[in-house]
């Protein structure tokens, strides 16, 4: 079982190239220092962008779900 | 600025001085013919738009610091100091041009304002006053390549979760892969970006046309390209390079990303294997009878060239083959080819631009698309796919903008 509990969801579903970074970069400030958010994507490319841009910024991923259809990325945010 | 500051700076910029660069500063005669080429001026003019405006505080920089005038008689006016009003101004031209290379076709002595805004971009990366979203994105790539051993089984997950979106296109050949990973000796290695759009047509495509191919564990954009950052743009792209080496592939065929391609194909000097943007590969496939398309459009289409495809790398003719293919109603926009407008996205201004910006400066181009009477914009470049479908719907131009690989998917035939 996670210990942890997801605040926030941000659905990146579908979007084009970059944004589903950009968007994570700009809206990791909607949750608090010490929270959880549930990222939803589509994006194969997801899978090692997000740890690659949690070591970027400082942040953490915590765990990444596949469904089919549909990858689920749980991503601390650290400072 | 202090001194130190400015003395590094000035050693950044001497990086950027080979000979064509010092023909580009030495010689504009400020004849203007560049003017009415841009089309940022064009939807917005202003000076500080054009392409000789957005030079003007660079070649001021290198009177005062590179050339004799500048040494002995500064006091001439054509000279500027190395000071944060003059980081402002780089600031200004370098992201408010998209480096689509369109006044280089009308100067007189070829001018290419692209890397005059080069220079630019990489002292505001010395300064650390780049968008930190472009240097962000690079890293980011730059350390996806050093990490990607560890995400190559979720990625291999993700990969066959999307194979039966491809098989609803195009039924796999009896014992080969959907999405093939990690083929060594494969014909094609697909360097898709991260979306799974950009992975579901091309494989549709070469499994039709029976290739051996395999996906790239990486994404073609390179950030630092759009950052300006030579070295950045070198580590990203040796990702790609070191994965077609080991896989020793025969070619890398790039996804609709036009700066991806161009950088691929024109800086990273001779290569051990061939580079192609995929609509190449269509448009070839289709010539040696490896694919049958229908003509499955039913609407008026037109195609927008991607500077870094087109004018810049000189594709020109695959994509309008590929849609004369699926369409009876294709129509050249006015004008075309070498001669195009830019989407106005270029340059990284999709990631770190300003949406008003974006959308104002491509009035000329929202003006050129609606002229075509067409309802499908077609092109081969994501940043324009974006770019674009943000410009139609912003002055309502009632169009929808399509990627060739995903039209020449839907026109599969038997
Ligand atoms: S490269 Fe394109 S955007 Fe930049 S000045 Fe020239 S025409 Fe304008
Ligand atoms: S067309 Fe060339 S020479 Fe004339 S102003 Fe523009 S850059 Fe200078």
């Amino acid at each position: 079982m996670a210990d942890y509990t997801a605040v926030k969801t941000f659905d990146y579903k579908g979007l084009p190239c970059p944004m589903p970074i950009v968007k994570m970069s700009q809206e990791i400030s909607r949750i608090a220092v010490g929270e959880v958010g549930e990222v939803l994507s589509t994006d194969p490319g997801s899978i090692a962008d997000f740890p690659a841009w949690a070591k970027t910024t400082g942040h953490q991923v915590l765990d990444i779900v596949q469904e089919p259809g549909l990858i689920k990325i749980y991503v601390k945010r650290v400072k | 600025m202090d001194l130190q500051q400015q003395y590094e700076l000035e050693k950044l910029f001497k990086t950027k001085l080979h000979q064509a660069m010092r023909f580009y500063l030495e010689t504009c005669t400020h004849c203007g013919l560049c003017v009415d080429s841009c089309h940022v001026y064009n939807s917005m003019p202003e000076l500080r738009y054009t392409a000789v405006g957005r030079s003007e505080v660079v070649r001021k920089i290198f009177i005062k610091y590179f050339k004799m005038q500048g040494k002995i008689a500064p006091w001439l006016g054509e000279t500027m100091e190395m000071d944060e009003f003059v980081l402002d101004k780089f600031y200004e031209a370098a992201f408010s041009c998209t480096g689509c290379r369109r006044c280089m076709v009308h100067c007189p002595f070829g001018i290419d304002t692209q890397q005059i805004m080069s220079i630019a971009k990489l002292l505001l990366v010395g300064a650390d006053k780049e968008p930190k979203i472009l240097s962000m994105l690079s890293d980011m790539s730059i350390n996806k390549g050093e990490q990607v051993e560890e995400s190559r089984a979720q990625y291999a997950e993700a990969i066959k979760n999307i194979e039966p979106e491809v098989e609803a296109i195009w039924p796999t050949p009896p014992g080969k892969k959907t999405i093939p990973l990690e083929v060594e000796h494969a014909d094609v290695l697909y360097v898709a970006l991260s979306g799974k759009h950009s992975i579901i047509s091309a494989a549709a495509i070469f499994n039709a046309a029976d290739i051996n191919w395999t996906l790239s564990s990486f994404e073609a954009v390179n950030f630092g390209a759009f950052l300006g950052d030579p070295q950045r743009t070198k580590k990203i792209g040796n990702r790609i390079i070191a994965e077609a080496t080991r896989l020793k592939v025969k070619t890398v065929a790039i996804v609709e990303c036009g700066t991806a391609f161009r950088i691929m194909k024109q800086q990273f000097g001779k290569l051990p294997f061939e580079v192609v943007t995929f609509v190449e590969l269509i448009a070839k496939y289709h010539q040696e009878g490896k694919i049958k398309l229908n003509k499955v459009m039913t609407e008026k289409v037109t195609y927008h060239d991607p500077c870094q495809i087109a004018r810049n790398a000189g594709v020109y003719e695959a994509p309008r083959y590929i849609l004369n293919q699926l369409s009876d109603d294709f129509v050249d926009m006015i004008p075309n080819r070498e001669e195009n407008w830019c989407c106005g996205g270029g340059g990284g201004l999709v990631a770190a631009g300003d949406f008003e910006f974006r959308m104002k400066s491509s009035k000329v181009k929202a003006d050129q698309m609606k002229k075509t009477g067409a309802t499908v914009v077609a092109t081969a470049c994501e940043n324009c796919h974006s770019q674009l479908h943000d410009v139609c719907g912003y002055y309502n131009t009632n169009q929808h903008v399509e990627f060739i690989s995903h039209l020449a998917a839907q026109g599969l035939a038997k």
